[in-house]
């Protein structure tokens, strides 16, 4: 019935969430500082650790369902070790963004939305960082990096492979 | 320092932003953060900081622009409920990214101006609402909130007064839409962000139904300098019914983009080429988006334009969150277009039928158009689709939604035809 | 108040009132999807969109409240293509299958588009899928055609209580998902095909079997439970199509046992024809022979009858006329779940209304499933949750409600006297008394702490004591019944206006029933082990099944076995088995009868489905028999049925003067002198007996119903249930298990749950394990 036995939270997560959710009126509003940290824990967000997140936060399934597919942040499915998030939204579209996009795509040999064979990297095209000035702006597993052009995630591709690819 | 001169004021929320480390509380404090608080706590009421609001003539730095004080006035006193102050750093709308940088580089700022705000209006627990994906500013915030509780600047009897605040940072996940003040507060209540319809007004009814003042990152951060130097200081920058500095975000075809903090009033053309350093190619912008991806566009005949609620207004659009996309002559009308459609489409919360399913029909119809696979007739149907969503929902991304087609419609119509012979050719 | 104009016209309405309400009160025509009045509010659709004048856009009425001077217009050139356009962008992903939906006919969608919509689709672009889910036995999908309304999401959460319906994704993605099991949970789960506007939802039974327009509709009266709620019968030809709410008659929901149930009426198990044990067994015969084979059994014999309190006043009357003139000293029967027949201070029956009950104060449900028992009654208890409003609840098993229970004390059933004395005590401490308190109180010796909840409930200024099974099935209940009159009184709640006794009853027509049957009626326990031992000569079971029904079936199934059998009735069963001459009586559908519920309103059902086979109704087939015994007929129409009916109760002479219908109302009998003290039951074994009814397997009807035994087995659980340290006590392990009782040893398949309080033993399928159910106490013996 309940998925709940294959993943658990440390001890400590617990202790972190008991304290999380006193800072809310009400225990429902941790639900998405607790997916961010199942995320984090898990990697993604399987039914499993939805079932877990349900249980920590005594929720009905179908409220956590309804959170994780909202927002876009949280994966129902594994991704690469390096996330690659483009932006392509109107600064950085005016700023190369497309051509950045096609031009990751080509080099590591998989479509948008895709990850390398080797489980490396995922490539995928995000709406508007708040990092326009930066255009354009690529997040590497949620860090930002800005002005990025072809030579700059070529050299980072090449050095976070161990200097081959 | 600001300049207690308004005629001489450089900057007011970026005043310490180029200083080192201003995210530590020790560097912060001695750059003059938290300088003012005691005497606000120890000598202001809250009328008395409801009057200095209001005479300051602060707008909503958020998008829409609603004077602060006005907002702040709504709160029912003496309901039985607690009220509670929610900080709006979702920055979501396409070309804005200046909540970023005061978070960033001066956390203090909105700290101090988060707890004047909730010392006027009786808060007890306040929340920043930031995106996502602002990690790094989160846990910068977390930082100096953390330094800020271990100095008695929040939690129990802050400074030795009566007043308790606690402040929370709450991470969304990826939802623009949360942006949206009731989404906003549906999202921190643990939900999906679907934007509550009005009456109630959060001021009102808000989070947890209780009396709930949502405002921008900006506009809180602005609080202190008004406290500080007065309502009257504050009017006198920038021009009548438009007060204060503002912090333009600019971004596209200019050669310096970034976030500009600059009187209202300014002109456009003034903040594009004397602080943004002009166009990457010519001499005149083609299009010029002024408030962000939802404001209608404005062109080249409209540069002179000063950087105000009004004159936007008066010129067709709106200031919105000051995100400035300019573009030069290089610029695909018709791409960015199809690109904004696809921007809404992707971030409508689902419920209203005309948004849920108008803003995929625009964008299934733009991707058409911009590949040559267009007709005459969709020329009609994008309008007719785009003009009945607006103004017909429970929130305004609809209009956002609408918003670039009708100025695409409106003011590049050949350009589109030309799009549709060019393939079909 | 708030005074607007609508079209012109000046309105008022309360303030606070949407426009959209204000419109409907007023009928003014606004269109709409997603609103419905016992939802909330989601204005999601967008349809219902009018103009203020004054404002720079129009709004949307469901969600807008009136504001004084307002001037609202509903209809304009404007909000025409607004509505064009909505349903434009409603119908672009929709599949446009009209002719192959269900809901064709009865569509918003549908009546929209032609009302609003524009004559061409401009929608070139590439429609979405969308994958259908599993909801159970009751609910198909079709999702493509879902337009994101959310009633179905809100009525789940809002109504059923139960049931995980959910908005996964955003945007055009966005999309309803159900998950099948919980959705399943709800007893409510076949009003989504109702809530649903469109072809989204829809009823499975009903699936594929008709179009809405080649209908008929007969109003009529479900007795599947005593609440007795309206409903609209929908045929076609000889077919039931379908059952749902009689909006009309202000019924919002029905439960699955009530609209699935009609697949029994037109079923292998309905009784069609008259017909006689021989030797090569049942044979067809005329109803000359079948009555005469039925006098030749029953002459001058002593008989018992027992028969099924769901039948028509009309009906009823008649088996009492029977009885007076022809079998003047027959035992007579009717409840399958009391043990003690002697007088109760209150009878069964309601003495406050539901909606009396909803808002009262304080609500005290003691030993009952109430949400099995009384579905509608459960769901309106649930609306307390949302205004905060207590629910308490004492008993021996955690039933699982929909609602949030306040307190909840788990007790045995040995207990109640002392749960019952501690409330007691407490009000006198407090100078609450009534006369009798002072013998009662010392006739119980313990005192049990879950009586504080019950005296707690009393002090309040209302309160609802909604007494159950487990009372009413006790050996002593007219001793506890009278002890619960005794703290209503002292506590001020004894009188009418301010009463809080309501006592669960079996079936329909309960204040009735004692009415017209108090004088005569003995156990039914007694009366099978009369049969059993001689000292009757015959049986005539009219509808009533005790082999499936109620806790006597082990002596019903001897006392069957012994004397020759006569029964009158709609559906089969398994007496049958036993029946040496079977007569068809017609169904509740297929009478023009008058029933009372259990709060004493009087329903009609007068526009009766054609009966099928033979059968007539029962006043007919009782007048038929009396005709056998060469006795005047003492009614010929139905008309003098009623007349003969006031003989008994005259009260009831108003009833069918004038139309007075559902505002007049039967009170419950009480009985001041029924004065009986607790004797205590000598524990003379370690576990009180306590078994379930469920709604999917109790009832003649529901068993001959295909859908409802599906979805009973859906839900089955283990025979019989116990307590983990219960078990664990005897150390015996999960599994056979031998039960002692003082009628004999039996084997059944026992299970654990938290759910059931120590020291009893709970019956969960009296279908298996149903000839435990008289017994009041058991010890276990070993495993295998
Ligand atoms: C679709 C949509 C997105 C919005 N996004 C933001 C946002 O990212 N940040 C923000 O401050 N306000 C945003 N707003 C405006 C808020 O609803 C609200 O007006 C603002 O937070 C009020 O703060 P202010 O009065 O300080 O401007 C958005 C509004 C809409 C309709
Ligand atoms: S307009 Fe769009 S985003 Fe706003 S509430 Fe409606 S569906 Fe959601
Ligand atoms: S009925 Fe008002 S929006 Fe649906």
């Amino acid at each position: 019935m309940s998925l709940q036995n294959e993943i658990h939270f440390t001890s400590e997560r617990l202790q972190e969430i008991d304290v999380l959710v006193k800072k809310y009126p009400g225990k429902r509003s941790a639900l998405l500082p607790v997916l961010h940290m199942a995320q984090e824990d898990f990697g993604y967000l399987s039914m499993a650790a939805q079932q877990l997140v349900a249980d920590t936060l005594n929720l009905r399934l179908m409220v956590v369902r309804e959170v994780v597919t909202f927002y876009t942040m949280f994966r129902e499915k594994p991704c690469g070790t390096y996330l690659l998030e483009v932006c392509t939204n109107a600064g950085c579209m005016l700023n190369g963004a497309n051509e950045l996009l096609a031009h990751m795509t080509e080099s590591l040999g998989i479509e948008v939305g895709e990850t390398t064979s080797d489980g490396m990297f995922t490539v995928t095209e995000v709406e508007c960082a708040g990092a326009c000035g930066g255009a354009p702006v690529v997040q590497i597993n949620n860090e930002y990096h800005e002005k990025v052009d072809a030579t700059y995630m070529d050299a980072f591709i090449t050095r976070v492979s161990g200097g081959q690819s | 320092m600001i300049s207690s001169d308004p005629k001489q004021v450089k900057a007011i929320c970026f005043d310490r932003i180029h200083l080192e480390n201003q995210t530590s509380l020790a560097v912060a404090k001695k750059n003059g953060a938290y300088k003012f608080l005691p005497t606000v706590l120890k000598d202001f009421d809250n009328e008395r900081i409801m009057d200095e609001v209001k005479k300051s003539g602060l707008r909503g730095r958020g998008g829409a622009g609603f004077p602060t004080g006005l907002k702040w006035s709504f709160v029912p006193r003496l309901t039985g409920k607690p009220t509670y102050l929610l900080c709006n750093a979702d920055e979501g709308e396409p070309g804005t990214f200046k909540d970023r940088d005061i978070m960033r580089f001066d956390p203090h700022l909105l700290i101090e101006g988060m707890l004047m705000s909730g010392f006027a209006l009786g808060v007890k627990d306040a929340y920043i609402y930031i995106r996502g994906e602002f990690l790094h500013e989160a846990n910068v915030l977390d930082a100096a909130i953390e330094e800020a509780y271990a100095a008695n600047l929040l939690g129990e009897n802050i400074l030795g007064t009566d007043f308790s605040m606690d402040l929370t940072v709450h991470r969304g996940a990826g939802a623009y839409i949360c942006g949206e003040e009731t989404a906003l507060i549906e999202s921190l209540e643990g939900r999906p962000g679907r934007p509550r319809f009005k009456p109630p007004f959060p001021a009102v009814e808000g989070f947890y139904r209780c009396p709930t003042v949502v405002n921008n990152v900006e506009t809180l951060a602005t609080i202190p300098a008004i406290l500080e130097f007065g309502g009257d200081w504050h009017a006198a920058i920038g021009v009548p019914n438009n007060t204060g500095m503002k912090i333009f975000s600019v971004s596209g075809h200019v050669n310096k983009p970034g976030n500009y903090e600059v009187p209202m009033g300014t002109s456009l053309k003034t903040l594009i080429e004397e602080y943004c350093g002009g166009l990457q190619h010519g001499t005149v912008p083609k299009v010029i988006i002024p408030g962000g991806s939802s404001t209608p566009w404005l062109l080249a005949e409209h540069y002179d334009t000063p950087l105000t609620y009004d004159a936007m207004m008066k010129a067709g659009s709106m200031l919105g969150s000051g995100a400035i996309i300019v573009m030069d002559e290089t610029a695909d009308v018709i791409a960015l277009t199809r690109r904004l459609t696809h921007f809404y489409a992707h971030e409508s919360c689902g419920q209203c039928s005309p948004c849920r399913e108008g803003t995929g029909w625009l964008e299934r119809v733009m991707i058409r158009v911009e590949n040559g696979q267009g007709c005459e007739e969709d020329l009609t149907v994008l309008y007719d689709v785009a003009t009945h969503m607006a103004g017909r929902t429970i929130c305004a991304l609809a209009d956002g939604a609408a918003a670039p087609i009708l100025s695409l419609l409106k003011h590049f119509p050949d350009e589109v035809r030309a799009r549709l012979m060019e393939k079909a050719a | 108040m708030t005074t607007l104009f609508i079209n012109e016209e000046e309105v008022t309405v309360s303030s606070g009132t949407s426009i959209l309400e204000a419109c409907r009160t007023h009928g003014a025509d606004v269109p709409y999807f997603c609103y419905h009045p016992e939802l909330s509010v989601a204005a999601n659709c967008r349809m219902c969109l009018v103009e203020v004048e004054g404002w720079g856009k129009p709004a949307a009425s469901c969600c807008t409240p009136v504001g004084e001077g307002m001037r609202v217009t509903t209809h304009s050139e404007s909000l025409s293509k607004d509505r064009e356009m909505i349903m434009e962008y409603l119908l672009i992903n929709h599949p446009l299958d009209c002719p192959v939906c269900d809901q064709g006919g009865e569509c918003k969608l549908q009546d929209y588009a032609v009302e609003h919509g524009s004559s061409h689709g401009r929608y070139k672009e590439i429609k979405r899928a969308v994958v259908d889910h599993n909801l159970g036995p009751f609910v198909s999908t079709c999702m493509t055609r879902c337009i994101h309304c959310t009633r179905c999401v809100r009525f789940a959460e809002e109504i059923a209580g139960t049931g995980d319906m959910g908005v996964l994704n955003r945007s055009d993605h966005m999309r309803i998902e159900g998950v099948v099991e919980d959705a399943l949970a709800s007893e409510l789960s076949g009003n989504l095909a109702d809530i649903c506007p469109v072809g989204a939802l829809l009823d499975k039974p009903s699936h594929d079997v008709s179009r809405p327009w080649e209908v008929k509709r007969h109003k009529s009266t479900c007795t599947q439970c005593p609440q007795g709620c309206d409903i609209v019968i929908e045929s076609r030809g000889d077919e039931v199509i379908r059952i749902k709410p009689d909006h009309d008659m202000g019924e919002s929901w029905i439960c699955d046992r009530g609209r699935y149930v009609h697949d029994s009426f037109r079923s292998d198990a309905r009784i069609l024809t008259p017909s006689i044990r021989t030797d090569s067994g049942m044979q067809v015969v005329t109803w000359d022979a079948a009555v005469e084979k039925t006098v030749n059994l029953l002459k001058d014999k002593r008989v018992g009858i027992v028969f099924s309190p769901d039948w028509s006043i009309e009906g009823l009357t008649s088996i009492r006329l029977l009885h007076d003139r022809i079998f003047k000293d027959a035992k007579v029967a009717f409840d399958l779940h009391r043990r003690d027949m002697r007088p109760f201070a209150f009878e069964e029956g309601f003495g406050m209304t539901p909606e009396n009950i909803v808002t009262a104060d304080e609500v005290v449900i003691l030993g009952s499933d109430l949400r099995q028992r009384l579905p509608i009654l459960m769901q309106g208890l649930r609306k307390r949750t949302f205004s905060n409003k207590p629910v308490t609840r004492i008993g021996a098993m955690n039933y699982r409600t929909n609602s949030e229970l306040t307190h909840d004390a788990l007790i045995r059933p040995r207990e109640w006297g002392a749960v019952i004395a501690r409330a007691m005590q407490q009000l006198k401490d407090l100078g609450k008394t009534a006369a009798g308190m002072d013998a009662w109180l010392s006739a119980v010796p313990e005192r049990h702490e879950a009586g504080k909840l019950l005296a707690d409930a009393l002090l309040a200024d209302s309160c609802a004591l909604l007494v159950g099974e487990e009372i009413r099935s006790h050996a002593d209940a007219a001793a506890l019944i009278h002890g619960l009159d005794l703290i209503a009184r002292a506590s001020g709640h004894g009188e009418e206006g301010r009463d809080a006794r309501n006592l669960i009853p079996e079936g329909m027509n309960a204040s009735l029933l004692s009415a017209v049957f108090g004088d005569i009626r003995t156990s039914v326990s007694d009366l099978f082990d009369a049969a059993h031992d001689g000292e009757l000569d015959a049986l005539l079971l009219i509808g009533s099944d005790p082999l499936g029904d109620g806790l006597f079936s082990m002596q019903a199934k001897r006392a069957m076995g012994k004397v020759p059998l006569v029964q009158v009735g709609a559906v089969a069963g398994d007496v049958s088995e036993y029946a040496d001459v079977m007569l068809p009586a017609s169904a509740y559908s297929e009478v023009d009868g008058t029933f009372i519920n259990m709060s004493g309103n009087v329903r009609n059902a007068d526009e009766p489905l054609s009966t099928v086979g033979e059968g007539r109704p029962l006043w007919k087939v009782m007048m038929r028999l009396i005709q056998g015994f060469d006795v005047d007929v003492p009614a010929v129409d139905v008309r003098e049925i009623r007349t003969l009916v006031q003989g008994y109760l005259p009260s009831l002479a108003v009833l069918w003067s004038d139309c007075v219908d559902d505002a007049w109302h039967m009170p419950v009998a009480r009985q001041k002198d029924a004065i009986f003290l607790p004797t205590g039951i000598a524990p003379v074994m370690a576990l009180d007996v306590i078994s379930r009814y469920s709604m999917y397997r109790e009832g003649a009807w529901v068993r001959a119903s295909k859908s409802l035994t599906e979805a009973g087995h859906i839900r089955a659980l283990d025979d019989v249930l116990l307590h983990p340290n219960t078990l664990q006590a005897a150390g015996l392990k999960p599994g056979a298990c031998l039960v002692r009782t003082a009628s004999g040893d039996f084997t059944f398949d026992v299970g654990v749950r938290d759910d059931v309080v120590e020291g009893v033993l709970f019956i969960a399928k009296r279908g298996v394990a149903g000839d435990l159910s008289c017994e009041v106490m058991a010890s276990l013996g070993g495993g295998q």
